[in-house]
């Protein structure tokens, strides 16, 4: 039941990331709609994915890597959903959805993996793992304003305006928009990531206690906290802030990577 | 009743010489309108003559007979006779000419695609009409919704938004990167009609304050004046770059006086906000470089006219989009014009029963000189009821029918059956 709900949202993620490729290139409204409505249904079964799944178990469905990174593509889409709403961007989701997309596709096992119950937990680590989860959900829209960024920049340095150029909303707009998203994300990763800190040092006396998922946090928060101090000095702002978003995010998927592929303390 | 028909000629099948011998202004048309009517050629009818098309739309028996009458009027003004006319001609019926006049309607049809002035002109050809008695229940609904047609293309596709012109695409490209232009400061280098409406069409989008330079001092200042702006020396008009956001440079200077050093510095100055350059000049005033900076963006003149034909190619592409409304609505019309067919049937019917149920009960109340209010209120009541019930039946039946396309057969049998004079569409009842 919940494995075949699992699959039916991905299906329908993987039909409304279709539909919004679609409306991106050829501007049909009935694809805008299909991409929404087949969006708005991926994520009701995704939710009832989820809340069977933390049933069956008598806990958060949060206490494994893939149900972490499972929740993350649940609120980015979510995020996706009320971002679409209130900025007017109806082509969001053809630079979201693929992302998330790419995410539920990468986790072949999914919901459906008999991950060993972790051992050690705490409310602690329940706490620790919603606010770094909030925050990179936030992130996933960070990626997407910066890359819509870039390639509109593009096409007005370039002065010869694609298709892409007509549906893409201003280079304003996706700066604001990258920019929201990275102050609404970013002090929820931090508080996340200091929580699991202080958390590793109490439980291992380290912090990073030889753990590679720890260690790529900690470098993709210091590329975030770079792009906005470097916002606030002035000058890091446009393009220089879509590349460091895109680096942010690069590190993001290779910290996930890492904590899927391999056992450390996180891959428990 | 008659065919629907729709003939004429335009930009793609006359030349404008032809074109100009056959316009006629707004009394001639009427005069034409109102003497094909009263000929019995046509039941209805209006004429659109504008520089880029003549053409007359309506219904009539023999419609060759009425757009041929219609054309050797046009013509007799300036001695062409019909057979010279007649070769440019194109002529539809039904669908075709519905499609046609939505396509008009919608600006799809035009010389520069979406251009909006071609539905005001629609409008006046109609009113002309109106004014001339030819327009009945056929065109009323043709036109209402042709202009209903033109408004959802405006709305759902960018065909009509996209600018053609250079001074446009200058504040289209603006608005790509600042978004809004509200309070966005312009900086006019030199002078020129160009410039000037580039100028004029940013601060109707809210941009302001505009400062002007320019080498003559009272010229500066009769063009601040009339934008109601800040008149700036020339010598200070690159210290100026640090205050506005969009600079539009067409000084005849003979080598570029924006250099990409001085750009570099003045972003730096202004945190990294974006920077957009329109140089109009020729040579140009903005050196190469400024457009490599980052946040700084410059369109010389060649570039604003290859965003210019872009957005045409993109304009072509929407109204493919277009034309996929507007045949729907040509659907959507058949259907009307269908129930339009039945409705007169159903008009007389209901007045027939009315009557009868109006005459029946006075006589019954004449019977009853005693009876009080509320007796005279349920009788009233009951003769209502018992009518709404019987016409309920046959009404929607007709509406059936005519959805189905068999319409005009009911309509023969529901007239024959109640003995309805003058139903079946007959001219009398069609002008209600």
């Amino acid at each position: 039941m919940n494995a075949t709900l699992y699959d039916v949202a991905l299906t329908a993620y993987i039909v409304a990331t279709a539909a919004a490729l679609g409306y991106l290139l050829r501007r049909r409204e009935g694809l805008s709609r299909l991409s929404i409505l087949m969006t708005q249904l991926g994520w009701v079964c995704h939710t009832v994915a989820l809340v069977l799944r933390a049933v069956e178990r008598g806990r958060p469905p949060i206490a494994t890597l893939p149900e972490v990174v499972s929740v993350i593509i649940w609120v980015a889409v979510l995020l996706e959903l009320w971002a679409e709403w209130q900025y007017q961007v109806k082509v969001l989701g053809a630079f979201v959805l693929p992302v998330v997309l790419m995410l539920g596709l990468a986790l072949p096992t999914g919901l459906r993996a008999l991950i060993t119950e972790p051992s050690i937990r705490s409310a602690w680590i329940w706490v620790h793992v919603i606010l770094a989860l909030l925050g990179l959900a936030a992130l996933v829209l960070n990626f997407a304003g910066a890359v819509m960024y870039l390639l509109q920049e593009r096409q007005l340095k370039a002065k010869r305006p694609g298709r892409v150029y007509y549906r893409l909303p201003s280079l304003e707009t996706l700066d604001r928009f990258t920019f929201r998203t990275l102050t609404l994300g970013f002090p929820f990763l931090t508080a996340g990531l200091l929580l699991g800190a202080l958390w590793a040092g109490a439980a291992w006396g380290s912090v990073f206690a030889f753990d590679p998922v720890a260690a790529l946090s900690i470098a993709m928060w210091v590329v975030y906290a770079a792009t906005l101090s470097g916002r606030a000095l002035g000058a890091w702002r446009g393009r220089r802030a879509a590349y460091l978003a895109i680096a942010g995010f690069g590190t993001l998927l290779l910290m996930l990577g890492v904590g899927v592929l391999i056992q450390g303390r996180h891959g428990s | 009743m008659g065919t629907l028909f729709l003939a004429g000629l335009n930009h793609h099948t006359a030349p404008v010489e032809m074109r100009e011998q056959l316009a006629a202004d707004g009394d001639k048309v009427r005069q034409i309108l109102v003497d094909l009517a009263g000929a019995g050629v046509l039941d209805e009818a209006m004429i659109l003559a504008t520089c880029n098309r003549v053409e007359i739309c309506g219904v009539g028996p023999v419609p060759g007979e009425a757009w041929r009458a219609a054309f050797a009027r046009l013509g007799a003004q300036h001695g062409v006779g019909l057979a010279t006319i007649e070769p440019l001609l194109y002529a539809k019926t039904d669908d075709e000419a519905v499609l046609h006049v939505f396509r008009v309607a919608a600006s799809l049809d035009s010389m520069i695609l979406g251009e909006p002035q071609i539905l005001g002109q629609v409008k006046d050809a109609f009113a002309l009409a109106q004014s001339a008695g030819t327009v009945g229940p056929v065109l009323h609904a043709l036109m209402s919704q042709a202009f209903g047609v033109a408004k959802k293309v405006r709305t759902e596709t960018e065909v009509g938004r996209l600018a053609v012109s250079v001074s446009f695409a200058a504040v289209e490209l603006a608005r790509k990167i600042f978004g809004s232009l509200d309070g966005k400061a312009v900086l006019l280098m030199g002078a020129g009609e160009m410039s000037e409406l580039a100028a004029r069409h940013l601060i109707d989008q809210g941009a302001h304050p505009v400062y002007v330079a320019n080498r003559t001092w009272s010229r500066a200042q009769d063009l601040a004046r009339s934008f109601s702006g800040i008149a700036v020396r020339f010598e200070d008009a690159l210290a100026t770059m640090g205050l506005v956001d969009i600079v539009i440079t067409s000084t005849a200077a003979p080598e570029p006086i924006v250099r990409a050093l001085t750009v570099r510095q003045v972003l730096h100055a202004r945190r990294e906000r974006p920077l957009f350059f329109i140089d109009i000049a020729v040579p140009r005033n903005v050196e190469a470089g400024v457009n490599d900076l980052d946040n700084a963006f410059c369109y010389d003149i060649d570039d604003l006219r290859s965003v210019v034909e872009a957005n045409l190619r993109e304009r072509q592409r929407e109204a493919h989009r277009a034309l996929a409304i507007v045949e729907r609505e040509v659907q959507r019309f058949g259907a009307r014009l269908a129930e339009l067919e039945v409705v007169p049937t159903i008009v007389s019917l209901r007045d027939k029963l009315e009557a009868i149920r109006r005459g029946e009960l006075a006589r019954a109340l004449g019977r009853l000189p005693a009876a009080d209010e509320e007796t005279r209120r349920v009788m009233e009541a009951l003769s209502q009821a018992i009518v709404n019930k019987v016409l309920h039946t046959p009404t929607v039946k007709l509406r059936d029918s005519s959805r189905a396309g068999h319409g005009a057969r009911f309509v023969e049998l529901v007239s024959e059956i109640f003995g309805l004079k003058g139903a079946g569409g007959q001219p009398e009842d069609r002008g209600r």
